[in-house]
């Protein structure tokens, strides 16, 4: 079982990692923040899935941490492309 | 298969870096570093060290991400002044060569280290107890390496110090950052009033479960810095300005209550930072919970940047 969750684990790590390729090469800067958010989201569920897996304390928090941080982030993202004071 | 995808995912980390560092705009700059942050993240809980993937998610992807980027904004339009303070090729080159033969030099010290390596962590677990700290790591940040986590939470205090030092004089006392109009709709009026109640939460439980698992003060405050800074952006909370003395106490109570127990270490204990075991704990609580604050305040004024607005 714990084996069948970190290769899923895996798989959503390789697909996430799939989109970096828009965060890099854009080329617009939405599509950057949307593979980044991609890549954040990919990142918890491959975080909880491990968490599953092999019962590591605080896994989880970690998770907690990217899901509070990358909403949080996507909004500095997009006061920083349309230039901050919010006009 | 675990071998595959840990080479993958070390390859993404490197070719990030790399592409970060090449790359000549700033937002897609920002985007790979943070970026960059989040595959660290994973690789540090992939090694087993959970706490530092947290700081790493917090302070590396968050809160550093977050406070480049306004940096970018800032940059915008100052096109003279950046090529001017651009360093020239043989700079850029001499530093690369000098970052390049320290990380070679710790790669080769890692390398060579013998086998076991040599190790204090044994005799820090036969003394855990007497801390009452079931998380290794914050023990030996508060007890045995204190004197590098107070210098630690000193050099907050100086970075404030260092943004609010670039004010011009007629600014000075004013609420520093620029000033954001009330949001009263669309998604950011929206995630501004759901996301920081959840995230008050998540950011004190984040300190407070760091003195028996992965977590702690820097983690913790960072979120908190983070719900401030969204109700900050979306017009909800009004920044104090600088000449307040609420938020100066805020930025300076965390060093204050470490040097203040630090001292108390030489009446009722053996020395500087050193606690008494019967009261090793709640000592240890008043410090996390004073740094939290400190550490929030000190980040939304990072952010923030220097006093701007109208002085008050």
């Amino acid at each position: 079982m714990a084996e069948a969750l970190l290769l899923a684990a895996g798989l959503i790590l390789l697909a996430a990692l799939a989109g970096l390729y828009r965060a890099l090469r854009g080329p617009a800067a939405a599509d950057r923040m949307m593979a980044a958010q991609l890549l954040c989201s990919g990142g918890i569920g491959a975080l909880l899935l491990v968490a599953a897996a092999t019962g590591m304390a605080g896994v989880v928090d970690v998770a907690l941490v990217l899901a509070l941080l990358g909403a949080f982030a996507s909004v500095a993202f997009v006061l920083a492309a349309r230039g901050l004071s919010g006009r | 298969m675990t071998l595959l995808l840990d080479l993958i995912l070390g390859l993404a980390v490197v070719g990030v870096a790399v592409w970060t560092l090449a790359v000549r705009e700033n937002f897609p700059a920002v985007i790979g570093f943070v970026a960059y942050g989040l595959l660290l993240a994973l690789v540090w809980v992939r090694l087993g060290a959970v706490d530092v993937a947290l700081t790493e998610a917090a302070l590396g992807a968050g809160a550093t991400g977050v406070i480049l980027l306004f940096a970018v904004v800032r940059l915008r339009g100052g096109r003279a002044e950046i090529d001017a303070a651009t360093p020239g090729p043989r700079q850029r080159l001499a530093a690369g060569i000098l970052c390049g033969v320290v990380g070679l030099a710790l790669a080769v010290a890692v390398l060579s280290l013998p086998d076991p390596a040599p190790s204090q962590a044994a005799a820090v677990a036969r003394h855990l107890p007497e801390l009452g700290v079931a998380n290794p790591i914050t023990g030996v940040l508060m007890a045995y390496r204190g004197l590098d986590t107070l210098l630690e939470a000193v050099v907050l205090v100086f970075a404030v110090l260092a943004i609010w030092s670039m004010a011009p004089d007629r600014r000075w006392g004013a609420v520093p950052g620029p000033v954001f109009p009330v949001q009263s709709n669309g998604p950011l009026s929206l995630l501004a009033r759901l996301l920081p109640p959840i995230g008050i939460v998540v950011g004190i439980y984040i300190a407070w479960v760091g003195a028996d698992a992965p977590g702690g003060k820097f983690q913790g405050g960072t979120i908190l810095a983070a719900m401030g800074i969204l109700a900050w952006v979306a017009g909800l909370w009004r920044l104090p300005p600088v000449a307040s003395r609420g938020l100066r106490w805020a930025v300076v109570a965390g060093p204050l209550a470490f040097i203040g127990v630090g001292l108390l270490g030489f009446v009722f204990a053996d020395g500087f930072l050193s606690y008494p075991p019967a009261i090793a704990k709640p000592l240890i609580l008043l410090i996390e919970a004073a740094m939290t604050l400190s550490v929030a305040a000190a980040l939304v004024l990072m952010v923030a940047g220097p006093p701007e607005g109208r002085r008050a």
